[in-house]
């Protein structure tokens, strides 16, 4: 009996980066469009699908569970900025949302056997970037920017070289942390599957269901946990060092 | 083609960026813009609510004060008709009283003028009477006719010098 393809389960653990669709020539550079974008899309369209059925009728009163759920939301996200930024920096709100939803989404989104966006690693680059410059832009936005350059020789100018290294380090971390979590995170579960799959075809189980219930347990921890723990990391470490960036003054926001 | 585990990749860079923008964009406009304005709208509301709430009690607060001061007045004023009513009453039994015994001392003396001369008559009748016995008696003592007149005289000094002897 011919076992189908689909339940024979993984043959090799396949350990590489998004899937190339297409490419393209734009000012001698090549363009790659890949998977990772496509994947994108999706997690946009669910997230703005979502936010739009929460929000649709909404009223001052009678509110509806709907419209509960996404005040709960408004006012959660707020009070962390609030909490972890001070009210100076309450206008990060949105941007801080948006990062913490396209980080949990796009790490979920493999719990539909999709890859997950953020094993990309240019994802993360791209989020911890906006960081990086959002950490400068408030250095230079409260110190000037002489203040910002003269910080690079504090407290003596030998130890400029080692703050262009911190300063270069941070988004980094921040980048190689959720991605190397995410991914890591993905190719244990991938070793799993694989290593059920070889465990039931040695003891002459043509379809291996060791793979159902097993692995779900791990994934609880490696894609659901690990997921939220990551988004929440990186909005926090994107929170605390663009508010550290400002004067550690904090009694004149109050 | 698959691009490498650990690859940056320029396209998907500018790709994310973007798409970070838009969702960023787009939730700032469907999620942040409409449910903070339900919240600053539902604030004001309740600020109003709280307003009209205290307006309301300094209102009820007047009304009260306002109350009991009319109360307190209502109450002297019922206070002081009672004054004037028992002092009035009063003054009306005094006069009746006055009255009462004006009436009744008119009446005593009257009463004490009729038998004033209930006595008088009977005194004068008394002394005709007793005249006529007397000058019968007298008729029947010296038996013999006087005249009439005299002893009317006479007998009128006798009575006087008896009644003064009375």
């Amino acid at each position: 009996m011919a076992i189908p393809e689909f339940l024979q389960g993984p043959s090799e653990l396949d350990v590489s980066g998004p899937k190339v669709i297409t490419s393209f020539k734009l000012f001698g550079l090549t363009i790659n469009f890949t998977e990772t974008v496509v994947l994108e899309w999706i997690v946009m369209a669910i997230i703005i699908g979502l936010v739009i059925f929460l929000t649709r009728n909404l009223r001052v009163r009678n509110i509806s569970k709907r419209q509960a759920v996404a005040e709960m939301a408004v006012e959660a996200i707020s009070n962390l900025v609030r909490d972890t930024m001070g009210k100076r920096f309450l206008s990060f709100t949105p941007y801080i949302a948006t990062i913490f939803c396209f980080s949990i989404f796009g790490s979920l989104i493999s719990l539909l056997g999709l890859r997950a966006v953020t094993s990309d690693f240019s994802v993360l680059l791209t989020w911890a970037a906006i960081t990086f410059i959002l950490i400068t832009a408030t250095k230079i936005r409260f110190g000037g920017v002489g203040g910002y350059l003269k910080g690079f020789a504090d407290p003596i100018p030998v130890m400029l070289p080692i703050n262009i290294l911190s300063e270069v380090a941070t988004p980094t971390a921040m980048a190689l942390r959720h991605f190397g979590n995410i991914a890591g995170g993905s190719i244990i579960m991938g070793l799993v599957y694989y290593g059920l799959t070889a465990l039931c075809h040695m003891i002459r189980l043509q379809i291996p269901i060791l793979t159902v219930g097993i692995p779900a347990v791990l994934s609880l921890y490696f894609d659901l946990f690990s997921d939220f723990m990551q988004a929440f990391i990186f909005i926090m470490l994107t929170m605390v060092f663009i508010s550290n960036a400002g004067p550690a003054d904090d009694a004149a926001e109050a | 083609m698959k691009l490498g585990f650990l690859s940056i990749d320029i396209g998907t860079i500018l790709f994310t960026l973007c798409n970070t923008l838009i969702l960023f964009l787009a939730l700032k406009h469907f999620l942040f813009a409409p449910v903070q304005k339900i919240l600053s709208e539902r604030k004001a509301a309740v600020d109003q609510t709280l307003a009209d709430a205290e307006d309301a009690r300094s209102r009820a607060e007047a009304a009260e004060t306002e109350y009991n001061e009319k109360l307190a007045n209502a109450k002297e004023e019922s206070a002081e008709m009672l004054r004037t009513a028992t002092r009035r009453a009063q003054q009306r039994s005094d006069e009746i009283v006055a009255q009462a015994r004006e009436e009744a001392a008119g009446i005593m003396q009257q009463n004490r003028d009729e038998l004033e001369r209930e006595r008088r008559r009977a005194a004068s009748a008394l002394r005709s009477e007793i005249s006529g016995l007397a000058v019968a008696a007298a008729e029947k003592v010296v038996e013999r006719e006087i005249n009439q007149a005299d002893h009317e005289r006479l007998i009128d000094e006798f009575i006087d010098s008896v009644g003064d002897v009375q």
